[in-house]
Parts: structure tokens; sequence; C-alpha cells
């Protein structure tokens, strides 16, 4: 008999390990990929597990610079981070502004969903139970609609509103506008759901007994309701954030030079090294991980769960 | 004649009236709600309507509203059909392996056991990898001579010395037909698994502790109780899972185009991706029409089976 558990505790351990590997793997063979010499990593029939040195540009090299950076940075680092080549020739693409409007867009779709959001999710939360599960269920169908499909009509709008009046560029703006707008499509039910979800933990007596204190309706809300509702609120932010700093679909309708970083991920396979790639790959996970890492504590099932059911 | 007006005028004056004190109970709900909708409408409703539209428009004009010359076109073109079963297949395939295994680790992670914490850590963390990395990085795993060649290579190549495998395998490429397909389902899988986990997880940790502990005193087995106690209360948490994954499934997109298969793993999103591309913006339309039409049909045939009351709880 304790054989018997022992054994079952056994194979349950290895389950959990090699699970875990299995999930870890894709991300960790993508650090070997930008850190490591592509003889042991893509360019062989044999690639190796773990690499056995970081690789660096040498003389002679057409990623040197002839810089302190190539001893500091990886080759493939230094060739995505520093942009250099012989001859000022851009290798792959521009990551600077590549960065900033990927920030941009992810900030202001973030900003904009709440400013619409969290107006809307509270009256939702409000309104009665029959009237706001229409609400919420019409808010789950927008998601049914191919985002190809709701791409092309946008894509095709934008194209006739450029012609129409000069000096306001909607389609492939170096600004982002276009993806905000978009974004806004993916990121407003997504956080609506997560609010009303908060919203409908705060009890209506809270804000009635604010009210017999003389508090306006408005005041009520700003002073009493979004403090309490601060951790959904959080959540909202950083799922938006995230949607929108990970879109790529709208991207590719409504861009065209303007590029964000995920788009000029796609736009570089098959033409750059696997090695540059992976070290896109990376620098675009990089804030996901800081941003998610903070999301944890408040990561629970709960609310998703919530926004799920409507 | 005149009976009837005035009755009909009277309903009519009663449903404006219940309508305005409607507008007047939630006017301050209504104003908040007021940019969401508009917003929603305007580039939700809008579009798809200005899109199927679009659909039925003649593709050399641009008028000539209704036609289905764009449908004719799109069914007569290269590889259609297969793209129509290829989205089917990565759907089903993708669906029913996540929700297997997604059940598994929602299982194990229900458990006590040391390092739990981190456990649940590393199963969401696929959940924070942008859609496009993590297709990327399957390029390196999926080739033919990537990652999981050179692990079945070292596999088997230890079997063949203990004598239960004759010769080595490891050349199987997921990037090429015909594996490709599975390569995909895999690459989306990775992905999106932890979330159908979550949703599930949220839905075991609901079920009662009592129920298992009464099971067990009457005598039932592991698996009694879970075919009998998990399984059917762990039916709501399942749908909304199947539901919004399957959505997603039938709108992959993103992974076919960075593991750079989209050639030879046509779907239809990124069959209408191509036509937007080629300029035929009405056939672009009635592709992503059909998905429209695909996604409806499985989500009301899904609710027909397991009942809808289950969502509307």
């Amino acid at each position: 008999m304790k054989i018997r558990r022992w054994l079952v505790r056994g194979l349950f351990i290895l389950l959990i390990i090699s699970v875990s590997l299995v999930v870890i793997s894709p991300v960790y063979f993508m650090l070997m990929m930008s850190l490591g010499n592509p003889q042991e990593t893509f360019a062989t029939q044999h690639p190796r597990y773990l690499i056995s040195e970081l690789y660096f540009a040498e003389p002679g090299d057409r990623d040197y610079t002839g810089t302190n950076w190539d001893n500091i940075l990886p080759k493939w680092w230094s060739r995505v981070l520093l942009e250099k080549a012989p001859g000022g020739v851009r290798l792959d693409a521009d990551l600077a502004s590549r960065l900033i409007k990927s920030l941009r867009v992810a900030f202001l779709t973030a900003g904009f969903s709440l400013l619409i959001g969290i107006p809307g999710a509270y009256a939702i939360s409000r309104l009665a139970p029959r009237l706001k599960y229409g609400l919420m269920l019409g808010l789950f169908f927008t998601r049914m609609y191919p985002e190809v499909g709701i791409a092309l009509p946008i894509a095709v709008t934008f194209l006739k509103v450029d012609k129409a009046l000069t000096g306001i560029q909607f389609y492939d703006s170096p600004f982002g506008i276009e993806l905000v707008l978009a974004h806004l499509i993916i990121t407003l039910p997504l956080s609506t759901w997560i609010l009303v979800g908060t919203f409908d933990t705060i009890p209506v007596e809270i804000e009635e007994a604010a009210s017999v204190d003389g508090a306006s309706r408005i005041g009520t809300i700003l002073r009493v309701v979004i403090p309490l509702a601060a951790p959904g609120i959080a959540v909202a932010t950083i799922f938006s954030w995230l949607a929108s700093w990970d879109e790529v679909t709208y991207a590719i309708y409504l861009t065209l030079f303007n590029r964000t970083l995920p788009l000029e991920i796609v736009n570089i396979v098959g033409r750059s090294p696997p090695p540059v790639i992976a070290t896109y790959a990376t620098l675009v996970t990089i804030p996901v991980v800081i941003v998610t890492y903070f999301l944890q504590r408040w990561l629970k099932a709960g609310y998703l769960a919530g926004a799920i059911k409507g | 004649m005149t009976a009837i007006t005035a009755k009909s005028h009277q309903s009519r004056s009663r449903t404006l009236v219940t309508i305005l004190s409607f507008l007047k109970k939630y006017k301050f709900e209504l104003i908040l709600i007021a940019p969401l909708l508009i917003y929603v409408l305007g580039f939700t409703l809008v579009p798809v309507i200005q899109n199927v539209s679009l659909s039925f428009q003649e593709i050399h004009v641009g008028g000539g509203f209704p036609t289905l010359e764009s449908y004719k076109e799109l069914f007569a073109k290269y590889r259609f059909t297969e793209a129509f079963i290829n989205t089917i297949v990565i759907a089903l395939v993708s669906v029913s392996l996540e929700l297997l295994l997604g059940l598994s680790v929602a299982l194990m992670l229900s458990q006590e056991f040391r390092g739990r914490g981190l456990f649940r850590a590393i199963m969401l963390l696929p959940m924070g990898i942008p859609t496009v990395v993590a297709a990327t990085n399957m390029r390196y795993i999926f080739g033919s001579s990537g990652y999981l060649n050179e692990f079945l290579y070292d596999v088997s190549s230890l079997l063949t010395q203990i004598g239960i495998v004759n010769a080595p395998i490891g050349d199987l490429n997921f990037l090429q037909e015909p594996l490709a397909l599975f390569g995909v389902a895999l690459s989306d899988m990775w992905k999106v698994t932890p979330l159908v986990m979550l949703i599930l997880l949220a839905g075991l940790e609901a079920i009662p502790r009592e129920l298992y502990q009464a099971a067990e005193v009457d005598g039932a087995s592991l698996w009694q109780r879970f075919i009998h106690i998990t399984l059917p209360l762990l039916r709501p948490a399942i749908t909304s899972a199947v539901i919004i994954r399957g959505i997603d499934a039938f709108r992959i997109f993103i992974h076919p185009l960075a593991l750079g298969v989209s050639g030879q793993v046509p779907v239809l999103a990124s069959f209408a991706y191509n036509e937007y591309t080629n300029a035929h913006l009405t056939i672009s339309a009635a592709a992503s029409s059909i998905l429209l039409l695909m996604i409806l049909i499985a989500v009301i045939a899904y609710l027909r089976i397991v009942g809808a009351e289950e969502v509307v709880r």
C-alpha cells in the first residue's frame, strides 16, 4: 500500500515537471537563440539544448560596430538594438519608431478604455437585470465577428476620410490614432466585462448612504465607487494594455510603413535570420513579462469568469 | 373605423409613455452608457454591416447590389475548399485538445502539493507571451532541424539502443504538409490552453468540497467521483471555455502567418487577408462573411446541444 502511494506520488511529480518543461521550453529556446551561436542553435542539424557561450560579433563580421558595445551586447542584440550596419544600411527594422508607436498606442488604448469603459460599466451594473443581461450579451457578440471582416471596412473608411480631408491622416498614421481606434474595438468589451463584475460587488447601499450625506451622484461615483473598484480597474487597465500591445490583425490592415513592434516580427519572418527574429520576439516579450508580473497578484480566475459569464 | 384608430392611437401613446418614463428613470445611466454604445455601434456593428453588404456587390464596379458574384468567384478560388476544411479542422482539433489538457492541468492544480504556486505561475506563462512571439518561437521547435525533432531523435536513439525501436526518428517537419496543420493547431494550443485551464479551475473551485466527502463516505471511487460529480458540475465552465475558445479558433490568422505556413495551411481569415492585399475587396468581404456564418452556426449548434440555459445563468 505504501509502495503504491509512493509510486502515484512519483508519477504525479514527474507529470508536473514534464508539463512545466513543455510550457517553458519555447520561451527558453527563444532566449538561447537570441544569445547563442547559430552553429549551436539553428544552423545545425542537431540544435543543442544549452548553448555553450554567449555569441559576440567579431571584427570582419557585418554586424561588427567597432565600439565597446561589441563586447557588452551579444551579436544579435547589438544588431537589433544599435541597428548599425556597414554603410548605414538598415538590416532589419527601425526599432525605435516601432517601439514608440507600440507603447503610445498601448497606453492611449488603455486610457480610453477606462475613460469610456468605467462610466459605461458602472451604468450597466446599476441597470435592471434584464436590460443589463441583454447589453452584456450584446457586447459578447461583438467578439464573434472575424477581425479581418471589421478591419477591412474600417481601412476603406479611413482611406476615404484621408482623401476627403487634407491635414488629417488616419490610415498608417505615424501617431497611431488608427490603431487606438481599432484596438478599442477589442478592449472596450473586455474592460467593460471586467468592470461590470467589479461594480456588481459594490453594494448600492454605500452609494445611498453617501447621497443621504448630501453627495451628488457624480461625486459619489468619483469619491466612493471608483476607489472601491480600484483593483478591478487595475486589472481592466492591464488587460487592455496587454491586448493592445499584442494586437497584430488590425495593425496589418491599417498600417503600411508605420508598423508596430509585433507586426514588425511578422514582417521580418522569412527575411531576417532566425536569431534576429528571436531577439525581436524577446524584446516584445520583456514589457509583457513586467506587466504580467504585477498582474499576477490580481489574476484570479474570478475576474475572468465574471467577464466571461457576463 | 374611428374606434380602431383611436384604440391603436391609445396603445401607441401608451408605449410612448413607457419609453419616456424609462428614459426618465435611467437618464443618468443612459448618458454614462452612451459613449460606449456609440463606439461599439460605430466601430463594430456598422463595419460588420458594411462588410456584409460589400460582399454582395459587384467585383469590379463596386455597385450592382445585390449580386452573388463575389461568392461565386470565392468558391472557385484555388484552395478555397481546403481553407474552409482547414478552418474547421483547426477549430475542432485545437479546442478539444485544449479542453482535455486544460482540464488535466486544472485537476492537477486543484490538488494540494508543495510548489503549487510555482507550477501555477509556470502554467500561466503563455498567457503573457504575445501571440506573434508564441508562433515565431514554434518555428525553431517545429522545423526539420528544430528542437522537437532533436528531442524525438534523442529519445528514439536511446530506445534504439535498448532495442525497442528499430531506427531513430527525427525528421518530422511540422512546418510542411501534411503536418503543418497540426503545427498551427499545436502553436495555438500552447498559447491559449492556460486560459481554458483558468476558466475550468474557477469552475472546479466552485464545486463544494462536501459533495466529494459525502461520495467518499458512500464508497465512490476516484473515477466515479470525477464522472458523477466533477464533470456534471463543471458543465457551465466547459461551455464558457468552448464558446470563448471556439470563436477565437475559427478566426485563427496570426499563427499560420507568423509560423510562415499561411501558404501551406490556408485558413479562411488568411484567405480574406490575401484577397484584401490583392485589392479584391468584395471577395475578401465574402470570405469574412462566410467565417461569421460559420461561427454563428457553430455557436448556435453548440448551445442547442448543451442547452442555452447554462450560459443564461
